[in-house]
């Protein structure tokens, strides 16, 4: 068996949706992230490795740092940090926690649905390999340092993907389901020192993402012209029209990049 | 327990005491002991203290002069009550008896209401300041024994979940397992429990002022008998700052024979013409239900075996007694009580059924088992047909004819009116003076 490897798992505290206020009797973290929790603990078990539990927030983010203690993570790092930072700037926090890690396991999505952008953020910081949005996750590989990882793609697929370590993984909740902590742990956890560290200094111009619910826009329609009712609620609704399949198109990376742009900006998505 | 000698002072055992509950009953009970020194391990089931009760919503929490000082200064309270309702209701009418008081509006203050999440949540802060270590989500599932039967600690729904103590109290409310599971009760029984049930309506705090004549932080206590649609029980209304709380109790029997839904009573109670302008416009919250362990002495279980205090709830001390629903400040004094005998009997290292006895004392010589001695009768008073049914009709008929002016006829004597409205209600006299006898012996 190779070295023992580390794994730093990222978990994100916050309010559950439709509680006004961060009160952390609401508080927790996604489901995606308690599979991340328990994806880091299995590999860990699988390559006699070490967990560390980081988390970039105020105080009350120890909370998921202690669940994780109580599971089994053998140590825990908090960066003092406010909790509304962007991707970018959790991503360039969460570089130094990580430093040598072989493997940084991370949810795809925090339970205020935050936009799943910090794994990749990080993924470049690390200049390593990405693998995102997984739906399962083999840990058989990890002794070889090689990962064989499921990914959702759209349209019901599924792409098999061999990732090597170092690598930035993130993964849905259905991934794993997060043990419950034993009774000596979790009494333990209560009391394990966290390590808390100061954040390093905010980025001067940290990109702010502003994420809004997808809205298309409004079409302009000539009014239809047809007398009858139901041809002109056809007209109006496309109800029996030919729905728009995918196309497949072949073009360099450039055209390509303008062609996705130019449909996004089409069906709405960007301005 | 890796630490398991670093806390308790008998190193075969994991910790000193464990206490399963953070109920009002449970958190008291932490607090008493871990101030005293020992090591207390807080069980709660619920994800944080108070996220699994629900109550009325009035909390009478002088008791805890005793444990924290001034704790009108800081317990999350909504509303401290400075009127007091109870009203008589038939299907058409209502008549109430209306209290106010001012001086219920400044400490030491009487009654206040509190959301449970809040109230228990800020007590068991207290309990873990105290320097008790509470786990929440966690279940205890059943007792642990030494061969002589002495409870030695408790199993619990986590994996390596068995955890030692020289000592357990149980505060897990009602219908209690752990007491159950010590043998502790003599009788279960369904006539001894009412269903509470209570929705929390939303309403604008000014809107709420209005409707109920008060300012501020003053609030509202209406207890009403005659509103459960012919199911044995009362009803109440509450003030929180910005929400009401309506609710009823139903006994247990009458509500499985009449075959109607909780939810349909209180509809139907939010209807009447003396409920719905308080409520109307109100956005439901919330929709809880719980049991209450109605009978006082007459179900109370022994308080105490070897190794095993019980307290709260879990021994059946709330005081259901009519116009008194009181279930969290006998829980809280009982835990406290329970947590001083248990030091107590620590100290003494003798935790034997007799080595308790502390805490039964306690109890006999303060309010809590003395209030209960006396109000013994009341529950199976108030919850008896002919109070709940043919009173409340009587009442509102004198009354309605009181005041009932039907010149050209001179008004009757009250003498009279009294005489026909028992005979219309179906009382008969005998039955009247025993139960004014029976109310005299029971609340006088
Ligand atoms: C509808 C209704 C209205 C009421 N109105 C009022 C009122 O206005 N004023 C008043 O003073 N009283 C009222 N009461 C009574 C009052 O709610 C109770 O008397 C009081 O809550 C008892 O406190 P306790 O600590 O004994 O039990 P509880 O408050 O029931 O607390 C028990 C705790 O133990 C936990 N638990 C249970 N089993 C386990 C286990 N196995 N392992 C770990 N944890 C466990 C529970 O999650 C809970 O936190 C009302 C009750 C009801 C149902």
């Amino acid at each position: 068996m190779n070295s023992p490897i580390d794994i730093v798992v990222c978990l994100k505290l916050t309010a559950r949706p439709g509680v006004a206020d961060a009160d952390e009797r609401f508080a927790g973290v996604s489901p995606a992230d308690q599979a991340a929790l328990e994806t880091a603990l299995v590999l860990a078990e699988h390559s006699r490795g070490s967990v560390t539990a980081a988390a970039v927030g105020p105080v009350a983010a120890e909370l998921a740092l202690r669940e994780a203690l109580a599971c089994g993570a053998h140590r825990a790092v908090r960066l003092d940090a406010p909790s509304a930072l962007d991707s970018a700037e959790v991503a360039r926090q969460l570089e130094g926690v990580v430093g040598d890690a072989a493997i940084v396991v991370c949810g795809d999505y925090s339970l205020d649905r935050g936009s799943g952008s910090v794994p990749a953020f990080l993924a470049h910081r690390l200049r390593c390999a990405q693998a995102l949005g997984l739906v399962s996750v083999d840990h058989t590989g990890v002794v070889d340092r090689m990962l064989h990882v499921v990914r959702r793609l759209d349209g019901g697929r599924r792409e098999l993907l061999t990732v090597p370590l170092p690598c930035v993984l993130s993964v849905e909740g259905s991934v794993a389901r997060l043990r419950r902590a034993g009774l000596r742990d979790a009494l333990a956890a209560r009391t394990t020192n966290i390590d808390v560290r100061p954040s390093a200094p905010m980025a001067a111009h940290a990109a702010t993402a502003v994420v809004t619910p997808y809205r298309p826009r409004a079409r302009t329609m000539m009014s239809p012209g047809d007398p009858d009712p139901l041809a002109r609620l056809r007209a109006l609704t496309d109800a029996t029209g030919s729905s728009t399949r995918g196309e497949t198109v072949a073009l360099e990376p450039g055209e390509a990049a303008e062609r996705i742009l130019r449909s996004l900006r089409e069906w709405g998505y960007l301005d | 327990m890796s630490d398991r000698t670093q806390h308790a002072a008998n190193p075969d055992v994991d910790v000193d005491v464990i206490v399963v509950g953070a109920g009002p009953a449970g958190s008291c009970a932490a607090i008493a002991l871990a101030r005293a020194g020992f090591s207390v391990v807080l069980l709660e089931r619920g994800p944080f203290p108070g996220s699994k009760n629900m109550y009325g919503g009035v909390v009478y929490p002088r008791i805890l002069d005793e444990l924290i000082p001034r704790w009108y200064d800081e317990a999350p309270v909504q509303r401290w009550i400075t009127r007091r309702s109870t009203m008589v209701m038939t299907d058409t009418q209502a008549m109430s008896i209306d209290f106010r008081n001012d001086a219920w509006a400044a400490p030491p203050y009487n009654g206040a209401t509190a959301y449970r999440p809040d109230f228990d949540h800020w007590l068991a802060g207290h309990a873990e300041s105290a320097g008790a270590q509470l786990l929440c989500s966690t279940t205890a599932t059943g007792l642990l024994r030494d061969r002589s039967g002495a409870v030695t600690g408790v199993t619990t729904d986590r994996p390596d979940g068995d955890l030692t103590a020289r000592l357990v109290i149980a505060c897990d409310g009602v219908n209690s397992f752990l007491a159950k599971d010590a043998g502790l009760y003599r009788e279960v029984a369904a006539k001894h429990y009412t269903l509470g049930v209570k929705e929390t309506i939303g309403l604008p705090k000014e809107v709420i002022d209005e409707r109920f004549g008060v300012r501020g932080r003053e609030g509202v206590d209406i207890e009403i008998i005659g509103c459960t649609s012919g199911v044995n029980g009362g009803g109440f209304v509450y003030t929180n700052l910005d929400t009401v709380a309506v609710g009823v109790v139903l006994k247990l029997p009458a509500l499985a024979a009449q075959q109607l839904r909780p939810e349909q009573i209180i509809a139907k109670m939010k209807t009447h013409s003396a409920i719905a302008p308080l409520v109307e416009g109100g956005e439901l919250k919330e929709y809880s239900a719980h049991l209450i362990p109605e009978a006082g002495l007459s179900m109370m279980p022994k308080l105490a075996t070897a190794g095993l205090l019980v307290a709260g709830d879990a021994a059946a001390l709330c005081l259901a007694a009519g116009i008194w629903l009181e279930g969290v400040n006998f829980a809280m004094a009982s835990g406290m009580y329970a947590g001083q005998a248990a030091a107590e009997a620590l100290r003494r290292g003798d935790t034997s059924e007799q080595g308790l006895a502390g805490y039964e004392r306690r109890l006999t010589e303060t309010f809590v088992l003395r209030d209960h001695r006396k109000l013994r009768r009341a529950p199976a008073l108030v919850l008896s047909d002919r109070v709940q049914h043919r009173y409340p009709q009587m009442v509102a008929a004198v009354v309605e004819r009181m005041f009932r002016v039907d010149n050209p006829d001179p008004k009757p004597g009250l003498r009279r009116i009294l005489a026909q409205e028992r005979k219309r209600a179906g009382v008969r006299r005998r039955d009247l003076a025993r139960d004014g006898w029976a109310g005299l012996r029971t609340f006088g």
